[in-house]
C-alpha cells in the first residue's frame, strides 16, 4: 500500500471477509449492535460481529448465513432504526422481511422470514427504512418507487407507489430526520417525494445535474445536504436552499469509471464550526476515497479535503458499496463490498507521525 | 423471441482465416503444455492481450436471427476492438439501424468475453457510433451491469444467448 505523503489519515484493511460464493453487492451495520451484515448474487445473507479487544483491535467474526429463500439475487439491505429488522431487495422482485426467532431457551436463535412484501414488477434495487422505522421504501426496474408502512406483527401497508422515473430506480435513500425519501434513476435524475397528509406520497422536486445515471445516494448526518453518485464518475454534493428546494454546490471528481456507492458519515474528524463528516465513494475503478467536508456559510461553497484513498480494494474488481458504521464510537469503520464476493471492513486511522 | 424479423436479407462477408495469434501459437506448439495455455485468472503471469485474441472470441457468435455469424454479418470486426492496459472496448456494427436484436449481440458478446477473458479486464461495450437509431440506449443498458446481472438470471433470455454462443464454445480455442 502506497501512501502519499499528504494525507493525514490511511485506510487500514481489519477484515476480509469471504464466504459469499458471487458477486457481493450490499452490506448494512446494524444500528444498535455489533452486527454486519452483507448479501450476494449468491441468494444469502451473511452477517458478522465484531468486538474491539482491550487495546482497541478490532476483530471481525463470522456469526451465520441466511439462505433466504429468494429466486434471485440479494440485491440490497437495510436493519430497522431498532436494529431488530432486516430487510432484504432482490431482483425476484419482492422485499424479504427478517427476524432473529427466540428459541427455547429465550436466546436469539434463527433468523426467519417474517413477511414478503410483493407489488414490484421487476427487480427490486434498493429498500431504506425511515428514521423512526415507520416507514420502508422499496424500488425496481418497473421505474417505480413505493413507500410502505411497517405495521408490528402484521402485513406492511402500501402507502403510495410514485411512478415519476421515466427508467430503472437505482436506490431510495430518506432523509435522517423528516419523512423526505430521496431516489436516484438510471434516468439521470434524483427525485424527492413527501407525504400530503390530505393526499398520497407525491414528488415535490427532481434535481438534474448528472450525465447518467444516479446509482448511489446518502444524506448528511444533518440533513443539510445529499450526496449522490453516478455512471458520470462523479459525487455530486446537493445543498439544501428551502423546504425542498436543492442546488448542487460541489462535483467531486477523480473516479475513472462508475462511482456504485457514495456514505455519509458523523466520521471522527475534527468537532468545529462547520465540520459535515465523513463521505466514501467506491465504483468501477476499485478505488475508495474518502473526503472531509466543511461548510463556512451556507452561501459559499464547502470545502473538501481528501483524507486518504485506497486503490485496488478489491484487487481488480469492481467495489459495489461502501458504508460508514452509525454507532456511537465505530464512525471511522467503513464497510465495502465487491464482484469478487469478498466483504472488507476498514478503519479510517491518522497516519502517525 | 419476437416474431419480427429486423433484417430479413442481409449482406454475408467472405471470412479470414483465424488470425495466428499467440495463443494459437502457443496452442500448437508444444506437446502437453495445453492446458497452461488458457486464458486463466489464476495464472500469476499477467499476459497481454491483443485485439486479435478478442476478436477471435466473439467471431464466432452467432446471429440471433440468422445462421450466420457476427463476423460473416461484419457485426463485429478486429480493428473495432480496442485495448489499453486493462480495459478493452468492443464496438459493434448493427447490421440495420433499426435492429432490436442488438441489446441481445451486445449481451452475447459480453457473456462470452465476461467467460473467457480474466476477470481483471474491464469490457465496454458500444454500437458503432452513428449505426443504430436508439445508439445510446443501447450503449447504457450494455454497460450497466446491474441490468446485465439480472438479465443473466432470466431464463428465456439465457437460453437464447446459449443459442448464439454454441457455435462459439465449438470452435472457440479457450474453452
Amino acid at each position: 500500500m502506497v501512501i502519499d505523503e499528504d494525507f493525514t489519515y490511511s485506510l487500514q484493511s481489519v477484515a476480509e471477509l469471504g464466504g459469499h460464493e458471487d458477486r457481493a453487492w450490499h452490506a448494512a451495520w446494524n444500528p444498535k449492535k455489533p452486527i454486519l451484515a452483507s448479501c450476494s448474487a449468491d441468494k444469502s445473507v451473511r452477517l458478522y460481529t465484531y468486538h474491539e479487544d482491550g487495546e482497541g483491535k478490532l476483530s471481525v467474526s463470522f456469526l451465520t448465513s441466511i439462505p433466504t429463500g429468494h429466486t434471485k439475487t440479494v440485491r440490497a439491505l437495510a436493519w430497522s432504526p431498532s436494529g431488530t429488522t432486516l430487510a432484504t431487495a432482490s431482483f425476484d422482485s419482492n422485499i424479504g422481511i427478517w427476524e432473529q426467532e427466540l428459541d427455547d431457551d429465550g436466546e436469539p436463535g434463527e433468523w426467519e422470514c417474517s413477511g414478503t412484501l410483493e407489488g414490484h414488477e421487476t427487480e427490486c434495487k434498493s429498500v431504506a427504512y425511515s428514521s423512526n422505522g415507520n416507514l420502508l421504501a422499496s424500488c425496481s426496474r418497473d421505474k417505480t418507487v413505493w413507500v410502505w408502512e411497517v405495521v408490528p406483527d402484521s402485513e406492511f401497508e402500501c402507502m403510495g407507489v410514485m411512478m415519476e422515473h421515466t427508467q430503472d430506480v437505482k436506490c431510495v435513500s430518506w432523509h435522517p430526520k423528516e419523512e423526505i425519501l430521496a431516489s436516484g434513476s438510471y434516468d439521470d435524475t434524483i427525485k424527492l417525494y413527501v407525504d400530503d397528509p390530505q393526499d398520497d406520497w407525491y414528488c415535490v422536486n427532481t434535481l438534474t445535474g448528472h450525465e447518467s445515471t444516479v446509482w448511489s445516494l446518502a444524506w448528511s448526518p444533518n440533513g443539510n445536504y445529499l450526496a449522490s453518485g453516478s455512471d458520470d464518475r462523479t459525487v455530486r454534493i446537493w445543498r439544501r436552499v428551502g423546504q425542498y428546494e436543492f442546488k448542487c454546490v460541489l462535483t467531486l471528481e477523480g473516479h475513472d469509471r462508475t462511482v456504485y456507492s457514495v456514505t455519509w458519515g458523523i466520521g471522527k474528524g475534527k468537532q468545529e464550526d462547520g465540520y459535515l463528516g465523513w463521505i466514501a465513494s467506491a465504483g468501477g475503478d476499485g478505488v475508495i476515497r474518502v473526503w472531509e467536508l466543511k461548510e463556512h456559510s451556507t452561501s459559499e461553497p464547502l470545502s473538501h479535503k481528501m483524507l486518504t484513498r485506497f486503490t485496488d480494494a478489491h484487487s481488480v474488481h469492481d467495489i459495489n458499496t461502501v458504508v460508514w458504521c452509525p454507532r456511537a464510537g465505530y464512525e471511522d469503520l467503513l464497510v465495502s463490498t465487491g464482484d469478487d464476493g469478498v466483504v472488507r471492513v476498514w478503519r479510517v486511522t491518522p497516519v502517525s507521525v | 423471441m419476437p416474431g419480427e424479423v429486423f433484417n430479413p436479407n442481409p449482406t454475408i462477408f467472405r471470412t479470414e482465416k483465424p488470425s495466428s495469434s499467440r495463443l494459437a501459437q502457443k496452442r500448437s506448439l508444444w506437446i502437453d503444455e495445453e492446458e497452461n495455455t488458457d486464458i486463466d485468472e489464476d495464472n500469476d503471469d499477467v499476459e497481454a492481450i491483443d485485439q486479435d485474441e478478442v476478436f477471435d472470441l466473439i467471431r464466432y457468435i452467432s446471429d440471433p436471427e440468422h445462421p450466420n455469424t457476427l463476423e460473416e454479418l461484419r457485426v463485429v470486426s478486429a480493428p473495432q476492438i480496442t485495448i489499453s492496459g486493462n480495459l478493452i472496448k468492443v464496438e459493434f456494427t448493427p447490421t440495420v439501424p433499426h435492429c432490436g436484436m442488438s441489446t441481445v449481440i451486445g449481451l452475447s458478446i459480453r457473456v462470452r468475453l465476461l467467460r473467457s477473458l480474466p476477470s481483471r479486464f474491464k469490457v465496454d461495450i458500444v454500437v458503432k457510433p452513428g449505426s443504430h437509431q436508439s445508439e445510446h440506449a443501447v450503449n447504457k443498458q450494455l454497460n450497466d451491469k446491474e441490468r446485465v446481472a439480472a438479465a443473466l438470471e432470466n431464463p428465456l433470455l439465457v437460453k437464447t444467448l446459449e443459442g448464439s454462443l454454441e457455435e462459439t464454445n465449438r470452435r472457440g480455442r479457450t474453452d
